[in-house]
């Protein structure tokens, strides 16, 4: 029976969850055994799901402590001997599964975004040069197999009923300490790209008059979202960033209005029902993957669809 | 002080040649430039060296021969030092390949701190900078958007790192490697008109492998372990598309789809 263990980074428990879709994909049809380690004893709602639940939270680890962390995943491994070890590629993720795969020996392929059986067996496909060019890896050596998995593009849906074991390792050795958090301002974000089921999306066409967006959004319902062009420019905060280098959202409606749609940015556009796109250029690369073109200038469109819909709306009320 | 700043040559993302046949890019015939967030290393070890002069800062790289010439710019714009890591036999090399040579020359080498980048836009695996930090033993932090320059020591660094929830400060206890973000701001300058043939070809060291002693086997793709098995240029579905304009017309065409799809 094969053995994975998947990481669990505080407050991301459904992306550890959705590791298991990955795991599944990888497996198929073979039994396997799903490990969970997780550092804060928070773990409701992987109960039931997972077959084994590590349970770190006597060590009061920091997610930061990087090195300590990964010396406890080598312990593991020495313990359990895992056949794959998952890392969702979150922020943490991506910095403690290089360690952890170094001090194993072992290969590790990053932000993984699709898994494909094919003629040399299994292959881990991710995107390169800013999504420009997605590379087939294969895990040579004699593994584990380390993944760091893309967030937002595996979906757990299953609710298989497992009699799920708690462990608590004992006589855990590592380090701690050389590094500590001395100050943090949470950030109030009210939504969660990934949630929304309706995305007015600006980029660098819009970047004057970013903020006209909202009110579009609120009448259809949905949230704004930017490309890397006016993220980069600080208009739009980072944390509503569409793409490679941002997040891969599933919205049924997204409104592209002066984006051009490099390869990078459409790589964030997991499974949309439905895009329409606002720019200037009606040979601007989104274009072609839009469902309605509406060449002209973005500012105007807006202003002109609100009006339209409230013309509307009032025609109905009356 | 002693800053070694550890930076990737990246072919223009724009602009690059890839083998599809041997899955690997080709250096040598793309444009080169040092990879934006370790240029932002640089820039700021420069900065921290117009403040104490006596700071002195190396450039490490693992690269094709064929970079001298933006490694010698770099040398023209106030860093001291610089070491290309180059032979043949690494070519090919994946992420934990590539930590195991950096990490040999490393060990052997001085200094108080090593900064580097957080991301390449190339392969974007971050991998390179904490197995680097796991091989030498060292903390390490990425995402770093501001470092307190007044702070800075040979002893502690204490900064800032960005993340979707939280800005989070951080002390960290030197020696370390820290990955700076393009959010930090700092910037690599222009070489200066008068420095543009500068000589600085005393100050480049290039390093093959007669000196770190690898194994064939243990480098390249050869020592890898990850190998890329096939790539494509990723396509996606084109929908037959109508076009409209910013005209009435065009805003009902709009206006009615929204609706019948149930938007509004």
């Amino acid at each position: 029976m094969k053995r994975i263990l998947i990481y669990i980074e505080q407050h991301h428990e459904q992306e550890g969850l959705d590791l298991l879709e990955t795991a599944r994909q990888i497996y198929q049809e073979e039994p396997y055994e799903t490990y969970a380690l997780v550092l804060k004893s928070q773990y409701d709602a992987l109960k039931g799901i997972f077959d084994v639940i590590v349970d770190l939270s006597e060590e009061c680890l920091q997610e930061y402590e990087m090195r300590a962390i990964s010396e406890v995943c080598y312990q593991l491994h020495k313990s359990y001997h895992f056949d794959a070890i998952l890392f969702p590629a979150t922020s943490w993720g991506r910095l403690i599964a290089p360690r952890v795969a170094m001090m194993l020996d072992t290969g590790l392929v990053a932000d993984v975004t699709d898994i494909a059986h094919g003629e040399h067996g299994l292959e881990l496909i991710r995107p390169a040069y800013s999504g420009r060019i997605m590379a087939s890896i294969q895990i040579t050596g004699d593994g584990p197999m380390m993944l760091s998995v893309r967030p937002g593009v595996f979906s757990y849906t299953q609710h298989k009923k497992a009699a799920t074991q708690i462990r608590i390792p004992q006589d855990l050795r590592y380090r701690t300490g050389g590094l500590k958090e001395t100050g943090r301002k949470e950030k109030h974000s009210e939504y969660d790209i990934r949630e929304s089921d309706v995305l007015i999306s600006g980029g660098g066409g819009v970047e004057r008059y970013f903020h006209e967006l909202r009110p579009l959004a609120e009448l259809l319902g949905g949230h704004v979202s930017a490309s890397r062009a006016i993220v980069d420019k600080g208009v739009a905060d980072r944390n509503v960033q569409v793409g490679q280098s941002g997040k891969t959202v599933n919205p049924r409606l997204y409104i592209a209005l002066g984006i051009n749609g490099a390869l990078q940015h459409i790589e964030g556009l997991r499974n949309v029902d439905y895009i329409i796109s606002v720019n200037t250029n009606k040979y601007a690369p989104i274009c072609s993957l839009s469902d309605i073109v509406v060449e002209g200038d973005a500012y105007t469109f807006i202003h002109r669809l609100i009006d339209t819909i409230h013309k509307e709306k009032g025609y109905e009320g009356h | 002080m002693k800053i070694i700043c550890v930076v990737k040559f990246v072919p223009d993302v724009d602009n690059f040649t890839y083998d599809h046949e041997k899955h690997i890019i080709i250096r040598e015939n793309s444009r080169m430039m040092v990879n934006p967030d370790d240029a932002c290393a640089i820039g700021f070890a420069l900065k921290m060296k117009q403040r104490s002069p006596d700071t002195s800062i190396e450039v490490v790289t693992m690269a094709p021969e064929s970079v001298l010439p933006l490694v010698e710019d770099i040398l023209r714009v106030g860093v001291d030092t610089a070491t290309i890591i180059s032979d043949r036999l690494y070519a090919g090399s994946d992420t934990y390949a590539t930590s195991r040579v950096l990490s040999r020359y490393l060990s052997g080498a001085t200094y108080d701190t090593i900064l580097t980048g957080s991301h390449a836009i190339d392969g974007d695996t971050s991998h390179v900078p904490s197995q680097i930090a796991c091989l030498l033993d060292l903390n390490h932090m990425s995402y770093i958007s501001r470092i307190d320059e007044s702070s800075f020591s040979s002893s502690l660094a204490r900064f800032e790192v960005e993340s979707e929830q939280a800005v989070s400060s951080y002390e960290i206890q030197m020696p370390a490697i820290l990955g700076l973000t393009r959010a930090s701001g700092y910037r690599l300058p222009y070489v200066r008109y008068k420095n543009l043939n500068m000589d600085v070809s005393d100050r480049v060291t290039v390093i093959h492998n007669d000196v770190l002693c690898f194994d064939e086997s243990e480098v390249g793709l050869t020592g890898s372990r990850t190998k890329v098995v096939g790539t494509h240029v990723k396509t996606y579905k084109n929908r037959s598309h109508h076009v409209v304009t910013t005209d009435q017309e065009g805003i009902d065409t709009v206006y009615r789809f929204l609706k019948d799809k149930q938007f509004i």
